[in-house]
């Protein structure tokens, strides 16, 4: 299982890439520098500009990344359905009205967060799950039917922008400014602390698929041979469906919706590491993070020094990508 | 019975109208309005009346009722109730054309820029009609709906590379992308309004055999209409008032969505019917968002997408429920 090229090459473009986002910025590092930096050598300053400056970003990135292909890995078994993505169901946009609720809320006169800022992914979890919630409720039994569950999603999340701008604007110009900037899909205002949260988010939930990926193998089969192998299927959906809406609105609270990640990732990792649970637990996250780190790369080379938003870039991709699997869906009946 | 219903439409479209020039941050009198429509002294209060209310107010009647119309004329086409421009793309590719001729070729005369929309808008279009030719029927309204959001995702993606490329038209563009009725170029409301109006106009006459083609293609074809040129010709059209409201006012959504909804409410399905009171519910579904716009985040201004959404979304929802909609034209 190991020596499948598939599973070691994830982790191996991962690095490549995390090498060459850590060099790229005002002034360009070359690897070795960026290596040296990274054990502790190298110049004072290359360690200053790298660990205070330029790893924070790369981190959540690549936790963001990973987070959000985890989410579409599960949820594209819940439906049984590879078009199915977090963006998509409405709990993306969910996640940010989550967000701005809890900068209105908790923000005194001087606009200062009165609650330590370790809640908003909380915040943001709970709107996420809302709007899950209000897409299952309204799809009713249209939940077999991915691709009216994702119209119903684009419905929901249409109207989850349209709250979210309105709460921005009549809420006093820094939140408005904080909102916006996660909101565009971009990575580039990290600190450590954003880093250790969504980390510790990611590697609860993963730990815990680890332990439940018998039943994501289960759960492939229709409902009638899941339940005779001895799995709650309505459990289990649920079970998985929480995770997938806690680990998009992780990702949404510290790098903003990142557009298409968590519909490509997943069908990435399948065509290398084939459809066992286990291998995917492994290769998913790592394809996520190369995606979403690629894409950020791009958005800060092409053109430089300007910088593109990573989440428009991840949609050029996603995009053509999720017609292809529609069209090829329809083909197939 | 038929009249009276079109009648108090219209009612309610002028009263709409009239009211979107009082209300607003500041609330006046109607004796204010009057004086300031008949004779303008110059003041402060009549700047804001005739300078900002009244084509703010006419770019809402004209852009709403031009998307309204597009909207019906392609789920006619496509038989589809979902279809509109928003949802199908085709308003992001005439934002997406004209964003390039713009931002990149340096173009700014309006002749120009309004047809590069009207390409923009007709490329997305045929791509469209292409996709659902070429499955002859096997692509159910709803996957064509999914493609068409696609696309959209696509070239909004696009333009957001552009524009922030381009640093030096971002401004003006920006505030042009994100869709509205407010403190639009009135040169190009005097333009591009009367085209719109006299394309809405135009659409009527196709009423019956868009009746005919509603029933199917073969009856349609056996009926006399010649259901090719047909299509083509109402996408035209259709791709025309997206294009030239998209100039006007921006990328806006739902509306084309929404207004034939509610007429069929109304009126059921027959064309000759639909077409002018889509028509005027679009003219008084844009004012009226327009006026929220206003009113609901006062003193500041939402942004017409939002307000729309917010009627819009519930609504999309409904026609998705429809049974139906999966099974294909």
């Amino acid at each position: 299982m190991t020596r499948q090229p598939g599973m070691i090459a994830p982790p191996l473009i991962l690095g490549l890439l995390t090498v060459m986002a850590i060099g790229i910025g005002s002034s360009w590092i070359g690897p070795p520098r960026v290596l040296a930096a990274l054990f502790g050598a190298g110049a004072e300053m290359d360690q200053v500009i790298i660990w205070t400056l330029r790893l924070p970003r790369v981190c959540l990135a690549i936790l963001a990344g990973a987070a959000l292909a985890l989410a579409g890995l599960l949820l594209q078994r819940v439906v049984r359905n590879p078009i199915a993505s977090p963006s998509v169901l409405g709990i993306v946009d969910g996640a940010a009205v989550g967000v701005v609720l809890f900068l209105w809320i908790w923000s005194d006169e001087a606009n200062a967060l009165t609650v330590s800022i370790h809640w908003l992914p909380l915040a943001a979890t709970l709107g996420a799950g809302c709007f899950a919630l209000l897409v299952l409720v309204l799809a009713g039994r249209d939940v077999v039917q991915p691709a009216r569950l994702i119209l119903y999603g684009i419905a929901m999340a249409a109207l989850a922008k349209a709250l979210v701008m309105v709460l921005i604007i009549l809420g006093p110009v820094y939140r408005a400014s904080t909102a916006l900037i996660w909101l565009a899909g971009s990575v580039h205002a990290a600190h450590w602390d954003d880093v250790v949260i969504l980390g510790v988010v990611l590697a609860v939930v993963l730990v815990a698929l680890v332990l439940l990926r018998l039943r994501m193998d289960q759960i492939l089969l229709d409902d009638v041979s899941a339940g005779a192998t001895g799995l709650s299927v309505a459990a289990s959906k649920g079970l998985l469906l929480s995770f997938a809406v806690v680990l998009t609105a992780g990702a949404v609270s510290f790098a903003g919706g990142i557009a298409f990640v968590g519909l490509i990732a997943p069908n990435i990792a399948r065509a290398l590491v084939g459809l066992r649970a286990g291998a995917l637990l492994w290769a998913t996250p790592f394809v996520g993070a190369a995606l979403v780190l690629g894409a950020d790369n791009l958005a800060r080379i092409v053109a430089f020094p300007l910088e593109l938003p990573t989440g428009a870039i991840t949609a050029l991709i996603g995009a053509p990508y999720f017609l292809f699997l529609l069209v090829r869906q329809v083909r197939h009946g | 019975m038929m009249r009276s219903g079109l009648f108090w439409l219209a009612l309610l479209t002028g009263l709409l109208a009239l009211a979107s020039l009082h209300l607003g941050l500041r609330f006046y009198t109607p004796a204010q309005v009057f004086l300031a429509l008949t004779q303008p002294d110059g003041s402060a209060d009549d700047l804001i009346i005739t300078g900002l209310r009244v084509p703010r107010t006419l770019v809402a009647l004209v852009v709403g009722a031009g998307l309204a119309t597009s909207g019906l004329l392609m789920q006619a086409v496509f038989r589809n109730p979902l279809a509109e421009p928003g949802l199908l793309g085709v308003n992001a590719g005439a934002s997406f054309a004209v964003v390039v001729g713009f931002a990149f070729f340096g173009i700014s005369s309006l002749t120009a820029l309004s047809l590069l929309a009207l390409g923009g808008a007709v490329a997305v279009t045929a791509a469209i009609f292409a996709l659902v030719a070429s499955f002859r029927g096997a692509l159910t309204p709803v996957s064509l709906i999914l493609a068409g959001v696609t696309l959209a995702a696509f070239l909004g993606a696009l333009t957001q590379v552009l524009v922030v490329i381009d640093e030096g038209t971002m401004e003006a563009l920006l505030f042009w992308l994100a869709g509205g009725f407010a403190d639009r170029d009135t040169a190009i409301l005097w333009a591009l309004g009367p085209v719109i109006v006299l394309l809405v106009v135009l659409a009527a006459p196709s009423a019956k055999a868009l009746d005919a083609l509603a029933t199917g293609e073969t009856t349609a074809s056996a009926l006399g209409v010649d259901v090719f040129r047909l299509r083509l010709l109402i996408l035209g059209l259709a791709s025309a008032l997206a294009a030239f409201g998209v100039v006007i006012a921006g990328p806006v959504g739902f509306l084309g969505l929404v207004a034939p909804h509610l007429a069929r409410q109304m009126t059921g399905l027959d064309h000759a019917r639909l077409f002018p009171r889509t028509a005027l519910i679009g003219a008084s579904l844009g004012v009226l968002a327009d006026i929220a716009t206003r009113l609901v985040v006062a003193p500041g201004e939402a942004p017409i997408t939002a307000m729309l959404a917010l009627v819009g979304a519930p609504i999309l929802v409904v026609l998705i429920r429809d049974r139906r909609l999966t099974t294909g034209p």
